[in-house]
C-alpha cells in the first residue's frame, strides 16, 4: 500500500448506523422499563390500558379486524399472481417462473419488489391531487369489501347487517378510481382507455347485483326472521350442511349471470379493457409507473378475489364443506364441538397408536415423494427431508390454528380459501384459453342478454317462492 | 461541420415551459400537407381526434405507425407511415455481387426467409436460362414449404394474440421452434438461413435433419389440429373475426392483393400454379379457396394451406431424386445484359423480383416486390367506419410483415 | 397472345412486342401509357387484370417505368416499359384510376428515383423523411459505404450539397442495356434494340475492380 493511499474512511458505515440506531432503541426502552418498573407507574400503565380495552372492545375488534384484513390482502394478491403466472405457462406448455426461490414462488414477491423500487414520479401537466388519489381509490375500493366476508364461523371482519350492500357500495368506487386515473393523466390514450374501461365495469355492476337478488330473496324467505337477509354470514349459515343445500342448486341461472358479471368486473379475459395491451397502449395506466401502477395492479387481482370470495359465500355454501361431518368425527371416537382440550386420549381407542405411527411417515412420504418428482435434481433422500420437515410445518401451522381458534375456524378457514383460490384458478384459466370480446359486443351482452336473464331469475325466484309459501306448506 | 449545434435547451428550463405551447404535446404536430390527400385526411371534423398507433406497438407486426382518426370509438380514417424499417435494401443489391444480393434479402421476410432468399437466386437463374439441378430444386421445395408451415403458425398465433388470446401463439412457437431446429440442422441458422444459392442450395439434406423431419411429421398433423381447433370454434374469436375486413374479388384484384387475402375472396390465384416453378408442376396440391373474403376466412385459409404443405411435403420425401445439389457456375458470376422477372409464392402472396443485369457482377437493378405491401395497402378501405379494436383484427389477418414492406 | 397484342396495340407501342422466356415485352412512350393500359385491362380478349408490380428503373440515360401484367387468359406476364423519362423531369400518367392498388407503389417510385405521376392525389415519400432532399435509387446518389463497391464511398453526408472539391471521383452513372430502353431522353428510338446480345454496357472506368 503506498503511502499516497486513499485515506481511511471515517465516519460510521450505513451497517453500523443500523446496529447502533437498534441499540439504542434496545437501551432506551430498557431505561424506559425499568424507570416504570421502579416507579410503580407500569403497573397503573397496564392497568388503565386493560381497562380502556374492555370498554371498548369492539372498537378494538373492528380495528384488527381491519388490519388483518389489510395485511391479508397482500400476500393473497402475491398468490393470485403466482397462480396466473404457473397456471398460464402450463396451459402454454412451458413452466413459468422456477428460478425465484423454489418452484419460482417468490418471484411474484420480487415482481412486489421490483414494482417499489421504479422511479416516482409525476408527468407535467396533470392534476396531481386526482392523479395521485386514483390508485388510493381503486386500492381501497377493493380492500374494504374484505371487511365483511366470513371466512370462517365467526370469523369475518365485521358482520355488518346490510353486509351485501356495503359490498357493492364500497367494490363500486372502483369505478370512481379508474375514471379518476383516466381523466388525470394528461394523454388522450390514458383518457379513451378509462372511459372505456368505466363504461364496461358499470355496465356489467347491474347484471352482478340483480344475479345477487335471487340469494337474497331466498335468504329472506326461508332463512330466519329476525336477521337481515343481507348479512353475509347468515346467507352461509342458510348453506349448511350437505352440499345440496347451497344457493348454486336453487339458482343456477344466477350463479352463471353472477360469475360472468364478475369476470367483468374484474376487468379479466374475456373482458379486460383495463389491460387490453394489444390495443390502445396500457389504457387508463398509461401515465402510472412504479408503486402507483403496483396499487392498480394490487387491487386487480385483490378484485378477482373478493369477487371469488363473495360467489364463494353467495352459492358455493362460504365455509361450508358441503358434508357432515360428525359421522367422520365419530367414527374416530371423537365428537363436536372439537377442542383440543377435550379430546380425551381415552377415547380414542385403537387410534391412539395408529394416528401417531402413521400420520408422519404418510405425510412425509407424500411431501417427499411429491418434491421427488417435481425436483429433478434432487435425491430421494434430500426429498424426504424436505418432505419431513415441510409436512411438520404444515401440522404445526394447522394445530396452531386449531388452538388459537377452534376446529371449526381451522375447517372453515380452510374449505373457504379452497374454494376461493379453486374460483381463481378458474379465472385465470379462462384468462389463458379465451381471446378478447369486443367492448360493443361487451355491452351488448349486458344489457341485451345479462341483465334480461338476471331479471327473469328474480321472478322465477319470487315466484317459486310464492308457490313455496302458499301452497307447500 | 459548419452548422453550429443549437443550444439545445430542456422543456424543464421555466423559460422554455413558458414559451413552448401545448401543442408540443399533440400527438399529430401540425404540419403543412403536401398533398391533396394529406390535406383531407389531417383536417378534423367536429368531435374527431387523432391517435397514433405508433412505430413502438405490440401489435403492429413490426415497426409501423398508423395515424388513426377517429370519433369516439369509431374509425373515420387513417394513414399508415411506414419506413422506420426501410433498410434500402435495393440499392445494397446493386452495389454488392448476385450473390451477396442472397444474404442482403435474406431479412426481408425474416418470419421465412427462404422465400426472400429465393428471390435473387430464382431471377439470376431465369436472366441466365440456368439448369438448377433436380435435387436441388426438391430441396429448395422442402425448405419452401418447412418455412410456409412456421410462418402460418406463427401467423394463427399472432392473430389470437392480437385479439387477447394468449395460448395459441405459444403453440404456434412450439411448431416453430421444432421446424428451424431442423432447418439449423440443415443450414446452420435459425432465422435467416441464407441457404439458397444461385443454381442450388448451401449444402446436402443430413442425417439429422431428416431424423427431426420424420419425428415432427409424424406429430405435425395432429398439433397444427390442436391450435386450430383452439380458436376454429371458439365464440369469441369467431365473433371478432367473421365478417370483419370484407375484401371482394373486385377490391383484391384492384389493390393488387395476393396469396391468402386473395384466395379467401374467391380467385384461385396461386402462383405456384399460374406461373409454375421449380419442381412445383410434378407435386399434386389443391389450392384452397374460401369465398367469404373476411377475416375469420383469411385465418381458415392459413390452416388448409398447412395441411397443403404437409402434403407437398410427403410427395417431395418420397420423390427426391439423388444427384448434385449445386450447379457448376463460375466464380466470378458475369449475367449479360437482360432482363427477368420471377415470382414465387410465399405465405404472404406473390413475392416476385425484377432484375436486370449489365454483363458486370453487380446488379443493374434488383426491383423486389413484396406482397405485404400490397396487403397493407387494404387496410385502408377495409377499417373505415370499423371499431377501433377492429383494426388490429383487420391488419393481423392480411399479415403483413413490416421487413419486407419497408425493404 | 403475342398476335393479339400486336393486333390491338401495334399503333401505340414502339417496337413489337417481344418474347423473353414467359414475359411479354412493350415497349410505349409515356403519353400512350394511358391507352395502352386501359386496352389491356378492359379488351375482352386481353383482359390483364391483375396489375402484378410497379417500378421505376433508372438506365442512366433515362427513366423508366416497368409495369408487369397478368391476364387469366395467358400464362404469360406481360411487361410494359414507360421509356424515355428524362432524368430531370421524369413525368409519367398515374395508374391509380385504373388500378388503385398502385397508388404506394407510385408513391415508392416517387420516393426512390423522384418520378412525378400525374393524377396521384397522394405523391408523397414513403420510405424516406418528409424532410428529405434526395431521391436515393438514382444512379447519381453514391452510396457512402466503403465497404461497397460504388464511387460514393468514403463520402459522407449525402444530404448536403456536394461540392465538387469534396468527391473523390466524379460520380459516375452507370448504363446499361439490359434495361431494355428503347427511347432516348428526347424520345428518339434509340439504334439499340431490346432483348439481342449487345455488347457489354459502357461499365465506367471509374469503378473499382472486385
Amino acid at each position: 500500500m503506498s503511502a499516497a493511499a486513499t485515506p481511511a474512511p471515517h465516519g460510521v458505515s450505513l451497517t453500523g448506523k443500523i446496529i447502533l440506531g437498534l441499540l439504542a432503541i434496545v437501551v432506551a426502552g430498557a431505561l424506559g422499563f425499568f424507570l416504570l418498573w421502579v416507579t410503580g407507574l407500569g403497573s397503573a400503565l397496564v392497568e388503565w390500558t386493560v381497562d380502556t380495552g374492555e370498554a371498548n372492545i369492539e372498537i378494538l375488534r373492528f380495528v384488527a379486524a381491519a388490519t388483518g384484513v389489510l395485511l391479508f390482502t397482500i400476500p393473497a394478491a402475491f398468490v393470485i399472481i403466482y397462480m396466473e403466472l404457473k397456471i398460464i405457462a402450463q396451459m402454454n406448455m412451458r413452466v413459468g417462473p422456477d428460478r425465484t426461490g423454489p418452484f419460482g414462488a417468490l418471484a411474484s414477491l420480487m415482481a412486489g419488489l421490483k414494482v417499489l423500487s421504479k422511479e416516482d414520479y409525476t408527468p407535467r401537466g396533470v392534476d396531481v391531487p386526482v392523479y395521485t388519489l386514483a390508485p388510493a381509490v381503486t386500492f381501497l375500493a377493493s380492500v374494504l369489501t374484505l371487511l365483511v366476508i366470513p371466512f370462517a364461523p365467526g370469523m369475518a371482519g365485521y358482520y355488518m347487517e346490510l353486509g351485501l350492500l356495503y359490498f357493492f357500495a364500497a367494490s363500486g368506487l372502483g369505478v370512481v378510481g379508474l375514471m379518476m386515473a383516466g381523466w388525470s393523466s394528461f394523454n388522450k390514450y390514458s383518457l379513451l382507455g378509462g372511459i372505456r374501461a368505466a363504461a364496461a365495469v358499470i355496465s356489467y355492476e347491474l347484471p352482478l347485483i340483480l344475479g345477487t337478488f335471487g340469494v337474497v330473496l331466498l335468504a329472506g324467505a326461508f332463512g330466519p326472521a329476525d336477521t337481515s337477509p343481507l348479512n353475509l354470514g347468515q346467507i352461509v349459515e342458510n348453506q349448511a350442511g350437505w352440499v345440496w343445500n347451497w344457493y348454486a342448486f336453487q339458482q343456477p341461472l344466477a350463479l352463471i349471470i353472477f360469475f360472468i358479471a364478475a369476470t367483468a368486473e374484474a376487468g379479466r379475459t374475456p373482458f379486460d379493457y383495463t389491460e387490453a395491451d394489444s390495443e390502445l397502449v396500457a389504457g387508463f395506466a398509461t401515465e402510472y409507473s412504479g408503486m402507483r401502477f403496483g396499487f392498480f395492479f394490487f387491487a386487480e387481482y385483490v378484485n378477482v378475489f373478493i369477487l371469488s370470495a363473495l360467489t364463494v359465500t353467495l352459492f358455493l355454501g362460504g365455509y361450508h364443506l358441503g358434508v357432515d361431518i360428525d359421522p367422520i368425527l365419530g367414527f374416530f371416537g371423537v365428537t363436536t364441538p372439537l377442542e383440543m382440550s377435550s379430546i380425551d386420549p381415552g377415547s380414542l381407542g385403537p387410534w391412539l397408536l395408529a394416528i401417531p405411527l402413521m400420520v408422519p411417515p404418510v405425510l412425509t412420504l407424500a411431501f417427499g415423494g411429491l418434491l421427488w418428482m417435481v425436483k429433478s435434481g434432487w435425491g430421494i433422500i434430500k426429498s424426504l427431508v424436505v418432505g419431513f420437515l415441510l409436512a411438520n410445518l404444515l401440522v404445526g401451522a394447522l394445530f396452531t390454528f386449531w388452538a388459537l381458534f377452534s376446529f371449526e375456524a381451522l375447517l372453515g378457514v380452510l374449505v373457504f380459501f379452497g374454494k376461493s383460490f379453486g374460483l381463481v384458478a378458474l379465472f385465470v384459466m379462462m384468462r389463458a384459453t379465451y381471446p378478447r370480446v369486443r367492448i360493443d359486443q361487451m355491452m351488448n351482452f349486458a344489457w341485451k342478454w345479462l341483465m334480461p336473464a338476471a331479471l327473469l331469475n328474480i321472478f322465477i325466484t319470487a315466484g317459486a317462492i310464492i308457490i313455496i309459501k302458499e301452497y307447500l306448506s | 461541420m459548419t452548422a453550429d449545434r443549437e443550444q439545445i435547451r430542456s422543456l424543464d428550463d421555466p423559460e422554455v415551459m413558458v414559451q413552448t405551447p401545448a401543442t408540443i404535446y399533440d400527438a399529430i404536430p401540425p404540419l403543412t400537407p403536401r398533398t391533396e390527400r394529406e390535406a383531407e385526411f389531417y383536417e378534423l371534423g367536429d368531435g374527431e381526434m387523432f391517435v397514433n398507433l405508433g412505430p413502438q406497438h405490440p401489435s403492429t407486426h413490426g415497426v409501423l405507425r398508423v395515424v388513426l382518426k377517429i370519433d369516439g370509438e369509431k374509425i373515420v380514417d387513417l394513414d399508415p407511415v411506414m419506413g422506420y424499417l426501410h433498410r434500402g435494401v435495393e440499392k445494397i443489391c446493386e452495389y454488392g455481387d448476385w450473390h451477396h444480393a442472397i444474404s442482403n434479402t435474406d431479412p426481408l421476410e425474416y418470419a421465412a426467409s427462404m422465400f426472400s432468399e429465393a428471390l435473387p437466386v430464382l431471377s439470376a437463374e431465369r436472366l441466365l436460362d440456368l439448369e438448377v439441378p433436380r435435387r436441388a430444386d426438391y430441396i429448395r421445395v422442402l425448405a419452401w414449404e418447412l418455412n410456409r408451415i412456421s410462418s402460418h403458425a406463427l401467423f394463427i398465433g399472432w392473430l389470437a394474440l392480437d385479439l387477447g388470446g394468449l395460448t395459441p401463439i405459444l403453440y404456434g412457437f412450439a411448431e416453430r421452434d421444432e421446424i428451424v431446429e431442423m432447418l439449423a440442422a440443415l443450414t446452420g441458422q435459425k432465422l435467416l438461413f441464407n441457404y439458397m444459392r444461385i443454381g442450388g442450395v448451401n449444402g446436402d439434406v443430413n442425417h439429422e435433419f431428416l431424423s427431426r423431419l420424420g419425428d415432427w411429421m409424424g406429430r405435425a398433423a395432429v398439433r397444427i389440429n390442436d391450435q386450430a381447433t383452439l380458436m376454429n370454434e371458439n365464440e369469441i374469436f369467431v365473433n371478432r373475426t367473421k365478417g370483419l375486413g370484407v375484401v371482394d374479388r373486385e377490391m383484391a384484384l384492384q389493390y393488387h392483393m395476393s396469396g391468402p387475402p386473395l384466395r379467401a375472396t374467391g380467385v384461385p390465384y396461386d402462383v405456384r400454379r399460374a406461373h409454375p416453378y421449380s419442381v412445383y408442376p410434378e407435386l399434386e396440391f389443391d389450392i384452397p379457396v374460401r369465398t367469404d373474403g373476411d377475416s375469420y376466412a383469411r385465418y381458415l385459409l392459413h390452416i388448409d394451406e398447412i395441411k397443403q404443405s404437409l402434403r407437398i411435403i410427403d410427395q417431395v420425401l418420397h420423390q427426391m431424386p439423388d444427384g448434385p445439389v449445386m450447379a457448376k457456375l463460375p466464380r466470378l458470376l458475369r449475367i449479360p445484359p437482360n432482363r427477368a422477372f420471377a415470382a414465387i409464392e410465399s405465405p404472404r402472396g406473390q413475392y416476385a423480383a425484377y432484375a436486370v443485369s449489365d454483363g458486370s457482377d453487380q446488379p443493374f437493378r434488383f426491383r423486389i416486390h413484396d406482397p405485404s405491401f400490397f396487403n397493407l395497402q387494404a387496410v385502408g378501405p377495409l377499417t373505415r367506419g370499423e371499431l377501433l379494436a377492429d383494426i388490429m383484427a383487420i391488419m393481423a389477418s392480411l399479415d403483413p410483415i413490416m421487413g419486407g414492406i419497408d425493404k | 397472345m403475342l398476335a393479339t397484342l400486336d393486333h390491338r396495340l401495334g399503333d401505340r407501342i414502339v417496337a413489337p412486342a417481344e418474347v423473353m422466356g414467359d414475359t411479354i415485352e412493350l415497349v410505349v412512350r409515356p403519353r400512350d401509357l394511358t391507352d395502352v393500359m386501359r386496352t389491356l385491362r378492359d379488351d375482352g380478349d386481353l383482359r390483364f387484370e391483375l396489375m402484378a408490380d410497379l417500378c421505376g428503373v433508372d438506365t442512366g440515360l433515362t427513366m423508366q417505368v416497368v409495369y408487369h401484367l397478368w391476364s387469366p387468359l395467358s400464362s404469360d406476364w406481360v411487361r410494359v416499359i414507360a421509356d424515355g423519362l428524362s432524368r430531370d423531369d421524369p413525368r409519367v400518367p398515374s395508374m391509380v384510376h385504373l388500378w388503385p392498388g398502385a397508388e404506394w407503389a407510385e408513391r415508392e417510385a416517387y420516393d426512390m428515383f423522384g418520378i412525378e405521376f400525374e393524377g396521384n392525389r397522394d405523391l408523397r415519400r414513403i420510405y424516406m423523411p418528409p424532410d428529405y432532399l434526395s431521391f436515393p435509387l438514382r444512379k447519381d446518389f453514391a452510396l457512402a459505404d466503403d465497404a461497397s463497391r460504388g464511387t460514393g464511398a468514403g463520402i459522407r453526408h449525402q444530404e448536403h450539397p456536394i461540392a465538387p472539391a469534396e468527391v473523390r471521383a466524379q460520380p459516375v452513372i452507370r448504363t446499361s442495356a439490359g434495361a431494355g430502353a428503347m427511347l432516348g431522353p428526347d424520345g428518339e428510338s434509340l439504334a439499340v434494340s431490346a432483348g439481342a446480345n449487345p455488347e457489354p454496357a459502357a461499365v465506367e472506368s471509374g469503378e473499382e475492380p472486385a
